[in-house]
C-alpha cells in the first residue's frame, strides 16, 4: 500500500506536539518527561481523543495509515533498545556484594511469583483458549518483573543521586533485572512463534544459542575497533557510525529469523558492545538525538492507540486492574525492600530502593507490545498493564522524595561511581 | 562418595560450617526469597495448566446470512448487513468487541460463555420502518461456536433488537484469520 504523506507527516507532527506540551507540563510537576510523553500517547488513542472527538481521531489516526506509524516507531524502538544494552554494563555488581546479588535476585524472583499467582485468576477472566496458561503466565511475571533501567537513572540524575549508595545499587539491580527480563521474554516468545512455525523448538533453540555464542566471542571482539578507533582520535567517522547501524539492524534481522524478535537483537548488540564511559557517550549522543525526539514518540502514540481504558467497563475490570498494580507493586517495591532491609540496608533507604526498582516505564511498554503482537495478552490486559506502567512510573519521584528527600542523598559524595553513573544516565534522557 | 549421597543432612551442616557468618545469612535469605519461591512458581505452572479459559472466537470472521428468508423493508435491509461482510472480533476473556469492516464504521459488544457468543451491534444512522421498533437498529446475534482442530465457525441467528415484526434469520461464519495483535479499537 502506497503510504499517504500527508498524513502521516500530520500524524508525527501532531505527536511531537503534544508529546512535548505534555512532557514539559509532567517535567514542571518533577515527573520524568517520559512519563508524560507515555500519557500523552494514552490521550491521542481511543481512550480520549478517540472517545471524546472520533471524527477528529479517525481523520488524524485513520486505520489504514497505522502500519506506517507502527514502522517508524519500531525502527526508533531498535534503536532504542541498542542504546538500553550499550547502557548496561555486566560488571554494576561487583563491587556491591551480596546486597545487590540478593536485591537484584529477589526483586525479579518476587514479582515473578506474585505475577503467576495472580494469573491463575486472570487466566481464565481475561484470556481465551488459544494462550497456553504456562506462556500467560510466564509472560505476566516477566512483564511485572522488568525495572526501567533508563527511566531509573534520570530520575536519579535529576536528584543528584547517581553516586550514592542507594543509586549504583538500584542502578546494578535494574541491569540485571533487565537483561534477565529480555532473557526469559525471548524464552516465551520462542515458545510461542514455535508452536506456530513448521521449525522444530530444538532447532529454534539451537540457533539462538549459536547467534548468542557467535556475538559474545566473535563479534564482540570486533566491535572493539571501534572503540580502539575512538580512542585514537576522539571520534568516529560517518563510516564506521553507518557500519554501527548496520551492525544493530543485522543482529535484529538475525533474531526476527530466528524467531525471537527484532528487539533482542537490537539489545544485544548494545549489551556487547565496548562500555569505555566516554565511548558510551559519544555513542548515545549520535544515536540519541533523533531517537528521542521523533521516534520514541511515535512509539508512545502508537502504544497510546492500542491502550483502550474504554475496555476496562464496569467494577469487575477496574477491580482486575486495581489487583495488577497492587501486585506489580508489593512484588517489585516490597521484594526489593524486604531484600535490601535483609542485606543490612537502612529501612528508609531500602524502601527507597524498592520504590526505585518498582519504575517500569516505556520498557515495559515495550514489553507489553511484543506481548500483544505475539497475542498472549488480550487487548483489555494491555490496557491494565499500560496503566500500571503509568502508575509505578508516575508514583516514584513523589514516593521518593517523601522517603530520601533530595537534600538528604544530595549530601553524599559523588565519587568516580557517580561519574561512570552520571554517564550512563545519557541514555535515561533517552527514555 | 556413596556416604556423602547418602547423607544429605551431614553434608549440609559440614557445608555451612564452613561459611562466615555473613554469607550463612546470606545463603540463608537466598533460599528463602529466591530457592523456595521458584518451587512455588512451579507448582503455579503446573496447577495452572488444568484452568479452562473462554473460547478463542478473537479475529476476522467471513459472515453469511440466509438471503432466502430475510424480510422485506428496512428492518431486512439491516439483517442483510452482514450478508458477506467480514467483521473483526476482539476478545478480552469472555468479553468481546465486534467491528463491523465493511459499509459505515460500526462497533458492537458481546460474551462468550461456554460455546455460546452473545452479541449486540448498534448500526449508525439506520432506522426501521416499524414504528414500535424505535429509530436505531441495533443487531442482535446469538450463536453456537464450531470448534475444529483447523478451523472455527459459528453458526446462530441473527435479529433486530426490540423490534418483534422484524423476524430473526439464520447466519453462518467462518474465521479467515485471527486479528493483527489487539489492533487499534
Amino acid at each position: 500500500m502506497k503510504p499517504d504523506l500527508f498524513t502521516l507527516v500530520l500524524q508525527i507532527a501532531v505527536i511531537l506536539a503534544v508529546c512535548r506540551i505534555i512532557g514539559s507540563l509532567f517535567h514542571f510537576f518533577r515527573q520524568p518527561r517520559v512519563v508524560g510523553e507515555m500519557f500523552a500517547g494514552i490521550l491521542l488513542g481511543p481512550s480520549l481523543l478517540g472517545w471524546l472527538a472520533p471524527h477528529v481521531s479517525a481523520y488524524l489516526f485513520p486505520l489504514s495509515s497505522l502500519g506506517f506509524l507502527s514502522a517508524l516507531s519500531q525502527v526508533g524502538i531498535v534503536i532504542f533498545m541498542f542504546l538500553v544494552g550499550l547502557g548496561i554494563d555486566p560488571g554494576e555488581l561487583k563491587g556491591h556484594g551480596h546486597a545487590a546479588v540478593l536485591t537484584s535476585h529477589v526483586s525479579i524472583v518476587a514479582p515473578f511469583v506474585l505475577a503467576s499467582f495472580l494469573a491463575l485468576y486472570l487466566y481464565p477472566r481475561l484470556s481465551d483458549d488459544s494462550v497456553a496458561f504456562t506462556n500467560f503466565a510466564l509472560f505476566m511475571g516477566a512483564a511485572m518483573s522488568i525495572t526501567a533501567f533508563p527511566v531509573l537513572a534520570r530520575i536519579l540524575a535529576e536528584r543528584n543521586a547517581l553516586g550514592s549508595r542507594l543509586g549504583t545499587l538500584a542502578i546494578a539491580c535494574a541491569a540485571v533485572d533487565d537483561v534477565t527480563g529480555w532473557c526469559i521474554l525471548a524464552y516465551i516468545v520462542t515458545l510461542i512463534r514455535a508452536a506456530k512455525s513448521s521449525t522444530p523448538i530444538l532447532i529454534t533453540l539451537c540457533g539462538i544459542i549459536v547467534f548468542v555464542v557467535i556475538m559474545i566471542y566473535g563479534v564482540r571482539r570486533g566491535l572493539g575497533r571501534f572503540e580502539s578507533s575512538y580512542r585514537e582520535r576522539g571520534a568516529l567517522s560517518e563510516g564506521q557510525m553507518a557500519l554501527m547501524l548496520l551492525l544493530v539492524l543485522a543482529s535484529a534481522l538475525c533474531t526476527e529469523k530466528l524467531g525471537i524478535h527484532l528487539l533482542f537483537g537490537a539489545f544485544l548488540m548494545g549489551a556487547i558492545m565496548p562500555k569505555e564511559h566516554r565511548f558510551v557517550r559519544y555513542i548515545m549522543d549520535r544515536f540519541e538525538t533523533i531517537t528521542v525526539t521523533m521516534l520514541l514518540p511515535l512509539f508512545f502514540a502508537f502504544t497510546g492507540l492500542r491502550t483502550n481504558i474504554g475496555l476496562l467497563k464496569g467494577r469487575e475490570m477496574w477491580f482486575y486492574c486495581g489487583l495488577i498494580i497492587l501486585v506489580a507493586t508489593v512484588g517489585k517495591l516490597g521484594g526489593s525492600m524486604l531484600a535490601s532491609r535483609l542485606a543490612g540496608m537502612k529501612l528508609r533507604e531500602a524502601a527507597g530502593l524498592g520504590v526505585l526498582m518498582n519504575t517500569r516505564g516505556l520498557m515495559e511498554l515495550v514489553i507489553l507490545n511484543i506481548g500483544l503482537d505475539v497475542k498472549v495478552i488480550s487487548p483489555a490486559l494491555f490496557s491494565m498493564m499500560v496503566l500500571m506502567a503509568l502508575v509505578t512510573t508516575f508514583m516514584t519521584a513523589p514516593l521518593l522524595e517523601i522517603l530520601c528527600p533530595i537534600r538528604d542523598t544530595a549530601k553524599e559524595p559523588a565519587g568516580a561511581e557517580a561519574a561512570l553513573a552520571q554517564l550512563r544516565v545519557r541514555s535515561g534522557s533517552a527514555a | 562418595m556413596s556416604t556423602q549421597v547418602c547423607r544429605p543432612r551431614q553434608n549440609i551442616q559440614r557445608f555451612m560450617g564452613h561459611i562466615s557468618p555473613t554469607n550463612k545469612s546470606f545463603v540463608i535469605a537466598y533460599i528463602l526469597l529466591v530457592a523456595l519461591p521458584l518451587l512455588g512458581l512451579v507448582g503455579v505452572l503446573r496447577s495452572g495448566r488444568r484452568l479452562v479459559a473462554p473460547i478463542s472466537v478473537d479475529g476476522v470472521w467471513k459472515f453469511g446470512v440466509d438471503g432466502a428468508h430475510l424480510p422485506a423493508g428496512r428492518c431486512g435491509k439491516s439483517l442483510a448487513s452482514l450478508q458477506n461482510s467480514v467483521v473483526t472480533i476482539s476478545q478480552s476473556g469472555k468479553r468481546l468487541v465486534l467491528s463491523l469492516n465493511d459499509g459505515p464504521p460500526a462497533a458492537g459488544a458481546g460474551v462468550i460463555e461456554g460455546t455460546t457468543l452473545n452479541a449486540t451491534i448498534p448500526l449508525p444512522e439506520t432506522s426501521t420502518s416499524e414504528p414500535e421498533c424505535g429509530n436505531n437498529i441495533v443487531l442482535a446475534l446469538t450463536a453456537t461456536i464450531v470448534r475444529r482442530p483447523e478451523s472455527r465457525s459459528m453458526q446462530g441467528t441473527l435479529s433486530v433488537s426490540e423490534c418483534p415484526s422484524c423476524a430473526s434469520v439464520k447466519f453462518q461464519a467462518e474465521r479467515q484469520t485471527r486479528s493483527s495483535g489487539g489492533g487499534v479499537h
